[in-house]
């Protein structure tokens, strides 16, 4: 059982589990994805906690309330602190926050939200904030990932429930 | 099989940021961008991609494995799940690359004249209806997709594994709309 069966609600001897197992490279691959994005060898001054934080903020903003939770989790394990606590609850943040972080939560918000009205002047933001381009990428990848992710669990919870 | 006659021109691809350098990037990006001596032309969303190779290397493989494992759903039915998270998304090059992929392989070139035309309300025949219903709601309000829309699917003939793909094709274009989109646009071939 991984992470995504248990949101999905998805049982060991299901025949939706079994299904998903002869797809590996689906299930071992989101796997490896979520480490690249949330756990990366290089990243980039992005750290852990912040990317969990993120991505705890981003599954509450799509209604997931499960996948948000065990991104809280990940961010206690990693150290929280009252910044990212904040962002992981999706709350407002302060307006002396530093221009760099309310730029990753910027962004995430609006990608997360409505990636259709996003134009080059959101990417210039992001380089004025002072994100470097491998930032700017490893975000995207982070803020994209986390939409895939609940996504699929979305997905497969509604199979589950239907014959 | 299809009256329709409508085309979707190709387009290219240009980021918001500058690339990586094919003459100037490490060991690391060159493995992930595949780069050898005797390839040396990597388009430039591979390049802006290969900023953070990591995640580059491991999406790719995710994505080839979603839209190309033997078995399951039909490949062209994968395409019409991009083209509609696309449309939702408003990611027109990923639009257009996946619009004429599905023609391809399916023919239906009045399929992707209504999206195009008039959009994603349809009416579609009954099959697509429940395709392009459900990869909507998928994409546009993961929050509102119900068992009644995986049950229409169930209703056309989809078995339990096909969805399990389609799911996934719908949902990895969730995550290539939001960098395609967002870290580019899209350009005429010819401006090249």
């Amino acid at each position: 059982m991984d992470q995504i069966d248990i949101l999905s609600g998805i049982k060991p001897d299901s025949e939706l589990y079994r299904i998903r197992r002869e797809r590996p490279d689906y299930v071992e691959g989101t796997e490896l994805c979520r480490q690249t994005v949330l756990e990366p060898g290089h990243g980039f001054g992005i750290g852990h906690a912040m990317r969990a934080a993120l991505a705890a903020r981003m599954a509450r903003l799509i209604g997931r309330n499960d996948l948000a939770r065990a991104y809280d989790l990940m961010l206690e394990e990693a150290g929280s602190n009252e910044t990212l606590a904040a962002i992981g609850s999706a709350a407002e943040l302060p307006a002396d926050e530093d221009i760099f972080t309310q730029a990753l939560v910027r962004h995430a918000d609006l990608v997360t939200r409505t990636p259709r009205d996003n134009t080059s002047a959101d990417i210039e933001r992001l380089a004025v904030a002072g994100l470097s381009n491998p930032q700017i990428i490893a975000l995207s990848e982070l803020i994209a990932f986390v939409n895939f992710e609940a996504r699929v669990i979305v997905g497969l919870e509604a199979l589950e429930l239907v014959a | 099989m299809s009256a329709s006659r409508f085309k979707v021109k190709a387009l290219a691809w240009a980021p918001y940021i500058e690339p990586v350098d094919v003459a100037t990037a490490t060991e690391e990006q060159l493995a992930a961008m595949q780069v050898t001596p005797s390839n040396t032309k990597v388009s430039p969303y591979v390049r802006t991609l290969a900023h953070d190779p990591e995640s580059y290397v491991a999406r790719t493989k995710l994505f080839n494995a979603i839209m190309y494992a033997k078995g399951g759903l039909d490949r062209a039915e994968r395409e019409l799940g991009a083209l509609v998270a696309s449309a939702v998304n408003r990611c027109v090059y990923c639009a257009s690359v996946h619009a004429r992929r599905y023609v391809e392989l399916s023919g239906r070139s009045n399929v992707v004249e209504e999206i195009y035309v008039r959009g994603l309300d349809g009416p579609f025949e009954p099959k697509i209806q429940a395709i392009v219903d459900f990869c909507r709601t998928l994409s546009q309000t993961p929050s509102h997709v119900g068992r009644d829309q995986v049950q229409a699917l169930r209703d056309h003939g989809l078995s339990k594994a096909e969805i399990v793909d389609l799911i996934h094709s719908a949902a990895i274009f969730g995550w290539a709309n939001r960098l395609m989109h967002t870290l580019g646009h899209s350009t005429p071939v010819d401006d090249r």
